[in-house]
């Protein structure tokens, strides 16, 4: 039996010997381990970085107040991110399969087209999503765009499903039911974590929505305009932080149901314009300027 | 002697849809480039795709490029010399050949005498040529999206973007090695990221293998042997192979489980789950008996949707609570895959049922608050909008154009309610199953089959077929308000849309107006099949009610009949009626007629399948021919008059006007029964009268009097005839 701990040991311990560093989550909300900056911004400008880490990923639409054996508020991703983008990429990762005792002879393990978007990052990718015997267990996505910018040269970027890889590897149906630890299961580390944030992230709470839905509102505006400052200070890290506060505010937001169809389009947009920003400050592109276009893939 | 060409471009998996079209790319432009290089295919081009490998292969091609030999015209000969020199600009015209002046030429042309160059370039071997071949063939292979791998190609162009990173490149002539190299770009080279340099060397399957570690590279040096190796190496090369395996498999299975596997059904699936294997295999997974309360479409969609899994069903046909799912492997143990497989289904179809429950617990009446955040269209509103527009819309079509009163609040409860489904759960996670579930929903909640049939089967048809769904059968006694709101919902998004300045150009329509206005046509067309309504309905008050909705009456409408025109005749013509008879009836809405604008397409489609039968008769060939000329000559009556058949006096022509009177009610009977047959061939039975008109009478009289009453007798036989079609059309191309 691997544990869920285990099999972040494995994860880990594999990738570093094949040259990553081990970095850790990045301490503040984010929707997935891309946006944390040994990603985000590692992707952008010349140098090479290989680097794994695990990172936390909330998602407030997903919340089911602990009652869904698989949807979480909050999941935990592996991600790897290899610059640039190895020719052995898939070879590695399927050797990083069998590190966990997986032995693809016995399984169906399949690459199916699945290429990666995020609006709100300005970012994009060639890829697909790994299915072990029908489930997605990883997304593996060649980065083309990040911030707006072109990528050269490219990224690989593996986010292996903690949780879902560990479900197969245990042979449970439950995400609840698994191993964290000997002797402790996920329901007891995490379960009440999952009942209070999705309370939280629907609004039941003692407030009215529209009290909670203006909270969120000010608050995303507040880290905004914070996050233009830092950016127009040059201080892209901080910069960074605070537009992911604001991503997280949007998704709570969109979940409890606080945005309209038109404005939800406007609030992606808003987080996009910063995503870019950074980024532009980040490879030291003048902002204003018009997107240069680092290579002639059109 | 002429040798074999191989190559195999080795690649991370490609997107299973892009194979069929990939397959045909690297035969065409494989045989467009050799032969652009002067390389005859001395065989077939044979190719083949799988997730992992583009090949393509000619049994034999030319050992050399043919020689080329061209003449090159230089400047005139008188401005070749001067003073019985060379001039400058014949000299420069020597020196662009890169050769010296007395070895050009001369050339007679009807110009005059001109400096050539007589061009003779001696053909390269294959060997050497054909690396242009894969240069052009790495950089014609589209792709539907393509991505930056950081590959480069020495041709000047850089940078090489492709559908998925090239890993290997098997490149063979005669059974040797044509160099070839991909490189990289500066700033990712290095231990990590090579060149790809072609070789004598494929790959197998990902993960199996006969002996030792899967993935080693194998040698070959045929295509037979290339071949065979994969074969041994547990890659079936060809789709259709694949396919076939798969469909073996899959009805093995399901007879082991006492069912059945609906291949037919499934076609599509089927080719698609062919191009993502290499290596197909089939294992059989259960869930719990308590999820075939679901409704079925959930379930199927879950399948074969979200998983390319196919559902099995029992003799009569009621699904059962098992799945096939095609797997990239011959499993020892099918129950480790199946497990798993298994987990998958059981949650997919456990969020499925919580939507299910969640779902029915909100009135589709009560959902239409929610509807507002919906948005339709930003200038035209939310979805809300829209339902209360298809409401009115839906209510008036059952009364006013179907002349059904009854089913009129029955349209418009169920045109109402056909959009709240967007707010479900079920169509968020299943966007596919919109409509149908609204109609499901619609169902539980104890709606009479007129109203959640209708909700059900609102986006159909979406075929051009007269069988594509929905059928009379599948309709029952929800017919008539199924194609009140369909109509209505079509009309009211085609309509909008087009006023909102959505234009169709091209093959831009992005929010599928071509295909809204084909099913409204389409309803229009088989109504009586449909609905058992006899009505010949005109799209025109339809469009112009719609507008009424949209609060524009009074709005031009000219934009709508040239597009619907062009939608007809696409149906018409798609189901086989030839297009001249379809131009004949479907005249282009000019105008002046605006013929198929204000008339209805079931006409259509009558009178063309009446002109279709009657055409072959001969009066009704020589009528056609007639007719031309009736069309023409009635071109010079300049203004238009009242028939002065006084002055009509000649037999020929008294004769024909006393044939046109004794017809024309009866044709107009025909008509109003909608018998075409029985008024076309009164209009044949013209033929005799017309022919001796013609060569006795003479229309261009001196007489101007006379002349008008001529021209005004040709002008009514042909505006006549061209109430039903214009018959010139189908006039043989031989005449």
């Amino acid at each position: 039996m691997v544990t869920l701990q285990q099999l972040v040991f494995k994860l880990s311990e594999f990738w570093a010997s094949r040259g990553c560093l081990l970095q850790q989550p990045l301490d503040i909300e984010m929707g997935a381990g891309t946006m944390h900056p040994e990603t985000f911004l590692r992707v952008l400008g010349p140098d090479q970085w290989n680097v794994a880490y695990v990172q936390p990923a909330r998602r407030p639409a997903d919340g089911r107040f602990g009652e869904n054996p698989n949807r979480l508020f909050k999941h935990q991703q592996f991600q790897v991110l290899l610059k640039p983008a190895p020719d052995e990429a898939q070879q590695l990762y399927l050797q990083s399969l069998e590190a966990c005792g997986i032995d693809p002879r016995a399984h169906d393990i399949r690459f199916e087209e699945d290429n990666w978007e995020s609006p709100t990052l300005g970012a994009w990718g060639i890829g697909w999503q790994v299915l072990f015997d029908g489930q997605e267990i990883t997304q593996f996505t060649y980065f083309q765009q990040a911030g707006g910018l072109d990528l050269s040269p490219v990224s690989v970027e593996l986010t292996y499903g903690i949780e879902r890889l560990a479900m197969a590897l245990q042979d449970v149906a439950d995400v609840y039911d698994l191993e964290w630890g000997a002797g402790v299961k996920y329901r007891d580390v995490r379960h009440r974590d999952e009942v209070e944030q999705s309370k939280y992230a629907f609004g039941q709470i003692a407030m009215p929505a529209a009290g909670l839905h203006a909270l969120h509102r000010n608050l995303f505006d507040e880290y905004y305009r914070l996050s233009e400052t830092l950016v127009a200070s040059d201080l892209v890290l901080p910069a960074l932080d605070y537009c992911l506060k604001c991503s997280h505010m949007f998704n709570l937001l969109d979940a409890s149901g606080g945005i309209g169809v038109s404005e939800r389009m406007a609030y992606i947009l808003r987080v996009r314009r910063l995503a870019v920003a950074i980024a532009k400050h980040w490879v030291g592109v003048e902002p204003d300027a018009p997107a240069a276009a680092p290579n002639d893939n059109g | 002697m002429d040798r074999e060409l191989l190559i195999e471009i080795g690649v991370e998996e490609l997107p299973a849809l892009w194979l069929p079209g990939l397959t045909r790319q690297m035969a065409e432009r494989t045989e467009f480039r050799l032969r652009e290089l002067r390389i005859a295919p001395g065989a077939a081009v044979e190719s083949f795709a799988t997730p992992r490998r583009l090949t393509v292969r000619i049994g034999k091609i030319a050992e050399r490029q043919e020689d080329l030999e061209e003449t090159i015209t230089g400047p005139p000969v008188s401005a070749a010399f001067k003073d019985g020199q060379p001039t400058a600009a014949a000299l420069g015209f020597a020196k662009k050949q890169g050769v010296e002046f007395d070895q050009l030429t001369r050339q007679q042309t009807p110009k005059g005498e001109y400096l050539a160059f007589l061009k003779r370039q001696r053909g390269r071997s294959a060997l050497d040529a054909l690396p242009d071949l894969m240069t052009a063939l790495l950089r014609d292979l589209a792709f539907p999206k393509q991505m930056n791998w950081d590959a480069r190609l020495e041709d000047g162009k850089g940078n090489l973007v492709f559908g998925r990173p090239i890993r290997w490149l098997l490149f063979l002539y005669g059974g040797r090695v044509v160099p070839f190299t991909i490189g990289r770009a500066p700033g990712a080279i290095g231990p990590q990221v090579q060149e790809v340099q072609s070789a004598a060397l494929t790959y197998g399957h990902r993960f199996l293998a006969t002996s030792g570690r899967a993935g080693r590279s194998i040698k070959v040096r045929s295509f037979d042997e290339y071949q065979a190796r994969l074969s041994e190496h547990f890659v079936v090369l060809a789709h259709s192979e694949r396919r076939d395996r798969i469909g073996r498999e899959l009805e093995n299975h399901a007879r082991r489980l006492g069912a059945r596997v609906q291949l037919k059904e499934h076609s599509a699936l089927m080719d698609e789950v062919a191009d993502l294997v290499e290596f197909p295999g089939v294992v059989a997974g259960f869930f719990d008996r308590s999820f075939l309360d679901l409704p079925h479409e959930v379930l199927t969609t879950t399948l074969l949707h979200h998983q390319h899994w196919f559902p099995v069903v029992s003799d009569d046909g009621k699904l059962k609570e098992a799945f096939l799912a095609v797997v990239n492997t011959q499993p020892q143990d099918e129950r480790v895959i199946a497990k798993n497989a298994e987990r998958v289904v059981a949650a997919r179809l456990r969020d499925a049922k919580f939507f299910w429950e969640a779902d029915r617990k909100v009135p589709l009446e009560s959902r239409l608050e929610r509807l507002h955040t919906v948005l339709f269209h930003k200038k035209l509103g939310s979805y809300r909008d829209k339902a209360e527009r298809i409401e009115k819309l839906a209510r008036w079509i059952a009364s006013d154009m179907f002349g059904q009163p009854a089913a009129a609040d029955d349209a418009a409860r169920a045109a109402r309610l056909a959009k709240a489904d967007l707010t479900t759960d079920m169509v968020f996670e299943f966007p596919e199953l919109q409509g149908i579930m609204g109609g499901v929903y619609a169902r539980e909640q104890g709606e009479p089959e007129q109203v959640w049939k209708a909700i059900y089967h609102q986006y159909l048809p979406i075929g051009a077929e007269p069988d594509a769904p929905p059928t009379r059968e599948q309709l029952g006694p929800a017919a008539i308000t199924w194609a009140a709101v369909s109509l209505a919902d079509k009309l009211d998004t085609l309509v909008g849309l087009t006023s909102a300045g959505e234009k169709v150009t091209g093959s831009r329509d992005p929010f599928a107006l071509r295909r809204n206005a084909q099913g409204a046509i389409r309803i229009l067309l088989d109504l009586p099949e449909l609905t058992g309504i006899k009505l010949e309905l005109p799209l025109a008050p339809l469009v112009a009610r719609t507008l009424e909705v949209y609060g524009r009456s009074g709005t031009t409408t000219n934009e709508y009949p040239a597009f619907l025109y062009e939608r007809l005749l696409s149906v018409m013509t798609q189901r086989g009626a030839p297009i001249e008879v379809v131009r004949a009836v479907v005249s282009p809405a000019d105008a002046e007629r605006a013929v198929d604008w204000n008339r209805s397409p079931l006409r259509a489609r009558r009178v063309a399948d009446a002109l279709q039968a009657m055409r072959s008769s001969e009066d009704f060939q020589a009528l056609a021919i007639l007719f031309k000329r009736v069309k023409n000559i009635a071109k010079e009556l300049k203004q238009d008059a009242v028939l002065d058949r006084g002055a009509l006096v000649e037999p020929a022509e008294r004769a024909l006007l006393d044939e046109i009177d004794r017809r024309r009610l009866v044709i107009e009977h025909a008509a109003a029964a909608s018998d075409y047959r029985r008024a076309f061939a009164e209009i044949a039975s013209l033929r005799a009268p017309i022919d001796r008109f013609f060569t006795e009478v003479f229309v261009m009289a001196e007489d101007s009097q006379l002349r008008t009453a001529r021209l005004k007798l040709m002008a009514d036989l042909r505006d006549l005839i061209l109430h039903f079609a214009d018959i010139s059309e189908i006039v043989p191309t031989t005449e």
